[in-house]
């Protein structure tokens, strides 16, 4: 009697665990499927490309080559992309560290004024409500239709999310370890590179790769503040690309689009253990 | 006397010195940060809510005059404003719902994957959605949802029979059905990434206390209610009021999906404001900036209510 109550209860709990997989692999398939579909259409040949078949009766490899080949504008909004992203996370980063580590271990006035600042603006709509002025700022440094003036209002786009995460990152570093340092005779500047940094290491990854993600993607102030094909951002040319027919057609966007989102993905793959790392280690905790 | 008085005084001084240069010297890490900060947040804010009390118009050759309160009268009238403000509502109602209970019911279902690998294996696809940027989120579901190749349009007619090609629901262009569509992929935008938020809450609960529920009869339903729930509740006040903003302050997407048809359900308050300073006529941007203050207060309003229903109650 007993065993057998035992059995139903051990079949029943392996019901559930059998269940919750089978619940989370349909999350998964969710998640996954849409990149799939867009990967499958940039290797669909033409006809299959348009007949809308989810299987392809053929495949075709060549729209890769096409595209960066072809299309003449593409190599360029490829630099254009790459160009803005590095020196936006470069210089966030940069701010960030520096910022997050004064808000933590350096004496100053008003620090808790500007922690609600940051704050502040993480609820505000700052990017819609800022905008007409971001154009009349980057109108008055000629920098209208430029690309490297998209880096100025890129910074900031995350600037206010990477300082507290990095400063919470800071706080996990024990004062003492600080005031260790700089009894040894090192400036706040030595303490940060030699104590500091090693210890925010994860920090920092979560910080490039938010940053990252926010520049490679930027539409809004990309397609606002800049009117040339030639100066544009990836972002803004697949946004207003639409499938057509030869170089616009269909697979051809798509295999623009994989080379596009591929980088992001890949960087993600190999960082993403300290990308946990540093988001247990409290970049969540902003 | 009078020169001790004096050596105490150099001695003030130099104090005072050396202080304002270490002061000067920690300003200096946060200077960088500051700059961009002030220059590109801070000051456009308030250059913005300036400009809504003049009539600046762009393109007309006219110096832009102070009208006062005109703009915020004017717009506080306006019929597109209340449209737009109402519309984004409706997007916020239909969207928040689903992007906090889904991932929050995804979270426990991972947390208790005790497999390592399979553990890492999930949450590494559950962030994938999330470092894809934002417009490759949107361009991809434009095309998912095309009428002449997208898949969910092949799938619900040829594939389940649904629909006829003449009957297929229209998602895009500014339909009754592009909220929702919107709402859609922005759920499954934020699955993983707002699970992964959940999951550090989960993480964050101490075993034993679930175990002694358990050992107390609590069943699973109740172990959520009184155990898990509450426990969660500040990282879900947080998700609240930031995806509250994010959603109502949505433009990126309507732009690209919408354009600027008045009639669209896509013709939010952030849409008109873009409309009025960058599109229209003259470019009336005074007029803008008044748009978009009264839309960010009126969010601000609501967020000041939720920060208040999620207060700390300890």
């Amino acid at each position: 009697m007993q065993a057998a109550a035992v059995t139903t209860y051990r079949r029943r709990k392996r019901l559930g665990v059998i269940m919750r997989h089978v619940v989370i692999n349909f999350f998964m398939l969710v998640i996954l499927l849409p990149l799939a579909w867009v990967l499958l259409l940039s290797v669909k040949s033409l006809p299959d490309a348009y007949s809308g078949a989810l299987w392809p009766q053929q495949f075709d490899f060549t729209h890769y080559n096409y595209v960066i080949q072809k299309i003449d504008t593409l190599p360029t909004n490829l630099f254009n992309s790459i160009y803005v992203t590095a020196a936006t996370v470069i210089i966030t980063t940069f701010c960030a560290v520096l910022g997050g580590f004064a808000l933590v271990h350096l004496e100053l006035s008003w620090k808790n004024l500007l922690v609600f600042l940051f704050l502040a603006s993480l609820y505000f709509p700052t990017r819609v409500v800022s905008l007409i002025s971001i154009f009349e700022i980057q109108r008055y440094l000629n920098l209208i239709n430029t690309t490297s003036g998209l880096i100025l209002p890129y910074v900031t786009l995350n600037l206010a999310i990477s300082v507290l995460i990095m400063r919470s990152i800071f706080e996990q570093v024990p004062k003492e370890l600080m005031d260790a340092s700089r009894i040894d005779g090192c400036g706040p500047w030595k303490s940060l590179w030699v104590v500091g940094l090693p210890l925010a290491a994860n920090g920092i990854v979560v910080v490039i790769i938010v940053n990252f993600v926010t520049a490679w993607g930027e539409f809004l102030l990309g397609a606002t503040l800049t009117n040339d094909q030639i100066v544009r951002t990836m972002p803004v040319v697949l946004a207003s690309a639409s499938g057509g027919m030869g170089q616009w057609a269909w697979p051809r966007i798509a295999a623009v689009y994989i080379i596009v989102v591929t980088p992001g993905i890949i960087a993600f793959a190999f960082a993403q253990r300290l990308f946990f790392k540093g988001l247990m280690e409290g970049a969540l905790k902003v | 006397m009078a020169t001790l008085t004096s050596t105490n005084q150099a001695i003030k001084s130099r104090f005072r010195l050396t202080h304002l240069r270490y002061t000067l010297r920690n300003w200096l890490f946060l200077i960088p940060a500051l700059f961009f900060f002030i220059g590109y947040q801070i000051y456009p804010i308030l250059r913005v809510f300036w400009l809504s009390f003049t009539d600046y118009r762009y393109l007309s050759q006219d110096p832009p005059r102070w009208v006062g309160l005109d703009n915020f009268a004017n717009v506080i009238v306006d019929p597109l404003m209340w449209d737009g403000l109402w519309r984004a509502a409706q997007f916020t109602l239909m969207f928040l719902p689903g992007t906090i209970i889904l991932p929050l019911l995804l979270a426990i279902l991972v947390d208790r994957v005790t497999h390592q690998r399979l553990a890492t294996f999930y949450r590494v696809i559950l962030l994938i959605p999330a470092v894809i940027p934002g417009t490759l989120v949107f361009v991809l579901w434009k095309w998912m949802y095309n009428f002449q190749i997208g898949p969910i349009n092949y799938i619900l007619v040829e594939v389940l029979g649904l629909f006829t090609p003449q009957t297929a629901p229209q998602w895009l262009g500014g339909t009754a059905l592009t909220l929702p569509a919107v709402a859609i992929f922005e759920v499954w935008w934020g699955l993983g990434y707002h699970a992964m938020f959940f999951l550090a809450g989960l993480a964050a609960i101490p075993k034993e206390l679930s175990e002694a529920a358990r050992i107390d009869g609590a069943n699973e339903w109740r172990l959520f209610w009184h155990v898990t729930l509450p426990r969660l509740q500040p990282i879900m006040a947080i998700l609240v009021v930031l995806r509250f903003g994010s959603a109502m302050a949505v433009i990126d997407e309507y732009l690209i999906f919408g354009g600027f048809n008045r009639a669209s359900p896509t013709y939010t308050w952030t849409i008109y404001m873009y409309d009025m300073a960058f599109k229209i006529g003259q470019w009336q941007q005074g007029y803008a900036a008044a748009i978009g203050w009264i839309g960010a207060i009126a969010m601000m309003g609501v967020v000041a209510i939720l920060l208040y229903i999620f207060r700390p109650r300890d």
